[in-house]
């Protein structure tokens, strides 16, 4: 078989890798994608996170400075309510006490007041009283220049009887700096009349300082605007830039509106402050971790996943550079796997074999029954033999082969059985070989029968000549004696007379124990299909028809009976008579090169014999036939026509057949060329019941 | 002149005992034996064939010495010329027959044999022991003879029989020819001849007479 044949299953072997090469580096880019697909994702979860972490904290944070906002504008109000209801009492303890020392004392327990004054109902200031903590505010410059607005507030307050504030204004000190003050304007009653006003002057930065600054922390930055925002007094340290948070709280005091501006800085180590961050980090730490444990486990797989392909393509190339047909079937006898050896062998295509139940495609149609009954068997759990068995398989074209099977349980990974694995073997080529050794064994076993039989003949001359050669000097000596006719002739005759019959019968005891030889074989008679005579002869027979060019055509009648005999002896003379007819046939002119070897019932005997059924066997040729002459001699011992040959064949075969009860006779074909036949008996019928 | 004998050897009684009787029948004289080792037992160590003899030897003696080895014994004592021998074969094996022919057997027969046919070369067989021993018996006596003469006698005679006369043996010699003529006399008183030729005659078949 051509080698390039066992190639035939995979294509190109150079094509599959460089496919295999490019698919494997686009799979790798889109792997190394999908991972940067993931890193981003991750990474921009993180941040969105941490944003958001960072947002909630400012948020926390803003709210927290709004509320502290909404405190302090409380605060402030609360404060200067409390303030009017002393700024009444003041009017109320009239006139025990001097209203200037009581306005002082007032002064003293609140710092962000810093001016008192008494005026009537037109305006005109009646007491006046200041702070003691600063200089007179009004010193630099004049009261009367700043209380245009006091006019409207103190108006306002009268209307509503309630206190009422002007707007701020600006007062420069003595010092160089100047003050932001407000007045608060409350209405003087005095037995339910009004008498007047009187005035408190605030000094902005100590309302924020004294009312609110000290809930406050350092960190916080209040401050006091007018509603379009210029910024008219602050409390602690401005805060600026990216990381300020600022809440704006509306101050509505009658008659005044301001804006209550809280700053607060969001501080600089706030990144992971609170328990939420943490976590967040601790999480995304974490998420990163089993991304790279994930990553490696990936790598491990895709490293394993490698080393298995690898060991599968091994495995394949292996099934399928392998000689050994190997099949697998299920439980159930279908086939399941068969490698291109296997599909090589029967000639059928994997896809025409797999899931194929029973009868196989390659099974031959006669064997049919005995294979299903054989995977009966198989299927019922019996183990087959470990050394295997032969099996005959049919390729696609119809040939038969002979395969050796070795068949054993497929067992799985979890110990179940799932089918049976059979190795097949074509031996069809071994077995042509034993057969002609075979034929050349029984060659050489006939050519040392034969030489057995020189041997033989050799010794049984031998021992017939020593009497032969005795008789006949006792008979030339006792004819010398009568020749001579001396006296004592007759005595010495008897002798020799008396030595011959001796010898005689010595010589009839050779032959006697040749015959009681040839009886010993009649022991081994039994009774043997016809079929079977002509298939053991046949290889031999068909050995020297491929010689010669001759075609042997066997015809054997269907219900011919079986016949008794010494199997070897009637083998001996069915090959005496092939090649006698073969050997007739040897030449160029005959051109029927035909040997018919025949086998059909007869009845035995001739005459009035009585007829005995019998089995007749003819051997018939096409070669030139027999002529007179030879015809007078030819059952003659030692008379042979051929160079090489001993003379013996044919009359051997007549006393083999003759001592067997049949007869061995010869007729000259109709179309040229001689037919031998001769007559067995059959096996008596109660032996064969 | 002794009586002739006709040993026979084969391992077949019946056929030795034929043998025997056929030979008697003819008047021969037999001695029998039945096997190859029995007759050499016989022939001893120092045996000497005194009277016309013949043996007759089976080829094949199974179980003992063969006739053949039997034969290459009798030939390194050099009795096969003496006593001729004859071989007896069952099957007609031409080759080795052939080959015990050519090594000195006088001849070989095949069993079954045209027995008085055997007899007729059996008397040829003696008859050319006979030759055979009166040729030795005479060598030993012209041996005796070559002994009696001298040195110089023997050189004379030497000369002699090449055929040259007197003359030129005595010169060849250094001698006067006289002494030649004496010595020559003396030479054919010792051999009892008459002339150089009968000498001649009477030395050719003497191998070794004194070189």
């Amino acid at each position: 078989m051509p080698p390039a044949n066992a190639r035939a299953g995979p294509q190109n072997p150079s094509l599959t890798v460089q496919t295999g090469i490019t698919m494997a580096a686009s799979v790798m880019a889109r792997r190394r994608l999908l991972w940067l697909a993931l890193v981003l994702l991750v990474l921009a979860l993180l941040g969105t996170l941490v944003w958001l972490a960072g947002r909630y904290e400012t948020d926390r944070a803003q709210t927290a400075l709004e509320r502290d906002a909404q405190d302090a504008a409380a605060d402030i109000r609360a404060a200067l309510a409390r303030n009017v209801q002393s700024l009444q009492a003041l009017q109320d303890v009239l006139p025990a006490t001097p209203w200037s020392a009581e306005a002082a004392l007032l002064l003293r327990e609140h710092r962000e007041l810093v001016h008192l004054e008494r005026r009537d109902m037109a305006l005109v200031v009646l007491d006046v009283a200041h702070t003691a903590y600063r200089a007179p505010v009004f010193s630099v410059y004049a009261r009367s220049n700043v209380q245009a607005d006091l006019g409207a507030a103190c108006s306002a307050a009268a209307r509503s009887a309630a206190p009422s504030y002007s707007n701020s204004y600006f007062v420069p000190q003595s010092d160089g700096l100047g003050l932001e003050l407000l007045d608060q304007c409350v209405p003087w009653f005095a037995q339910g009349r009004q008498l007047g006003y009187v005035v408190a002057t605030y000094a902005l930065t100590g309302v924020l300082s004294e009312l609110v600054g000290k809930q406050l922390s350092r960190r916080q930055h209040v401050s006091l605007t007018t509603v379009d925002g210029a910024r008219l007094a602050q409390h602690g340290l401005p805060v600026n830039g990216a990381r300020a948070l600022v809440a704006h709280q509306l101050l509505d005091l009658p008659g005044n509106t301001m804006i209550l501006r809280l700053g607060a800085e969001r501080g600089v180590p706030d990144l992971f402050p609170n328990v939420l961050t943490g976590l967040v980090a601790t999480m995304s730490l974490a998420l990163i971790a089993v991304l790279v444990l994930l990553a490696r486990d990936t790598r491990r797989r895709l490293r394993a996943e490698g080393d298995l392909a690898d060991a599968l393509a091994f495995r394949k190339a292996m099934e399928d550079s392998l000689v050994t047909g190997l099949r697998a079937r299920d439980l159930s006898g279908r086939i399941s796997y068969v490698n291109p050896a296997f599909c090589q062998m029967v000639g059928f295509a994997p896809q025409e074999l797999l899931g194929h139940g029973a009868p196989a495609p390659y099974w031959p149609p006669e064997l049919v029954d005995e294979y299903q009954q054989r995977q009966a068997i198989r299927l019922a759990g019996n183990t087959p033999p470990r050394e295997g068995f032969e099996s005959v398989f049919m390729r696609k074209n119809g040939e038969r082969f002979t395969v050796l099977i070795f068949e054993a349980p497929l067992i799985n990974a979890s110990d179940e059985q799932t089918g049976w694995m059979s190795a097949v073997l074509d031996v069809s080529e071994q077995r042509r070989m034993e057969e002609v050794s075979r034929t050349g064994q029984e060659r050489l076993q006939a050519s040392a029968r034969l030489a057995a039989v020189g041997e033989m003949a050799s010794l049984l001359s031998h021992e017939l000549n020593q009497p032969l050669a005795a008789i006949s000097s006792y008979a030339t000596g006792s004819l010398n004696l009568l020749q001579a006719h001396s006296p004592n002739a007759e005595q010495d005759i008897r002798l020799a007379m008396h030595r011959i019959a001796e010898q005689a019968e010595r010589a009839g005891q050779v032959i006697k124990s040749v015959h009681n030889f040839v009886r010993r074989r009649d022991q081994l008679r039994e009774a043997i299909a016809v079929q079977a005579l002509l298939d053991a002869v046949m290889p031999l027979v068909a050995l020297q028809a491929r010689k010669l060019r001759i075609t042997v055509r066997t015809d054997v009648q269907p219900d011919v009976p079986r016949v008794l005999c010494d199997h070897s002896m009637v083998e001996q003379v069915l090959l005496n008579l092939a090649r006698n007819g073969m050997q007739a046939m040897d030449g160029t002119k005959f051109s029927e090169r035909v040997l018919r070897i025949e086998a059909c019932s007869a009845a035995n005997g001739t005459g009035a014999e009585p007829q005995q059924p019998a089995v007749l066997f003819s051997v018939s040729d096409h070669g030139p036939g027999i002529s007179p002459e030879v015809a007078q001699q030819l059952f003659t011992p030692f008379f042979t026509t051929k160079a090489e040959g001993m003379g013996l064949g044919l009359s051997l075969c007549r006393t083999v057949i003759e001592q067997h009860g049949g007869h061995l006779s010869y007729a000259s074909r109709a179309g040229g060329g001689t037919v031998f036949s001769f007559t067995l008996p059959i096996e008596p019928i109660d032996a064969a019941l | 002149m002794k009586i002739p004998t006709v040993y026979v050897v084969d391992d077949d009684a019946g056929v030795r005992d034929a043998l025997a009787w056929l030979l008697r029948s003819r008047r021969l004289l037999s001695e029998c034996f039945e096997s190859a080792e029995r007759f050499e037992a016989m022939l001893g160590d120092a045996f000497e064939v005194k009277a016309p003899s013949c043996l007759l030897l089976d080829v094949r003696m199974p179980g003992g010495m063969s006739g053949l080895e039997l034969f290459e014994k009798l030939q390194a004592r050099n009795l096969v010329a003496a006593m001729p021998v004859i071989f007896l074969t069952g099957h007609a094996d031409v080759a080795t027959a052939v080959a015990t022919v050519k090594r000195g057997a006088f001849d070989f027969c095949e069993k079954p044999f045209s027995d008085n046919a055997l007899v007729d070369r059996v008397e040829q067989a003696l008859v050319h022991s006979a030759q055979v021993l009166a040729q030795t018996a005479e060598q030993h006596v012209v041996a005796a003879k070559l002994q009696e003469l001298s040195e110089r006698e023997r050189d004379v005679m030497r000369l002699v029989i090449d055929g040259l006369p007197n003359k030129l043996v005595a010169d060849q010699l250094d001698i006067s020819v006289r002494t030649v003529e004496v010595h020559r006399a003396r030479v054919f008183e010792k051999m009892g001849v008459k002339s150089a030729v009968a000498l001649a005659n009477l030395l050719r078949n003497q191998t070794n007479w004194g070189e």
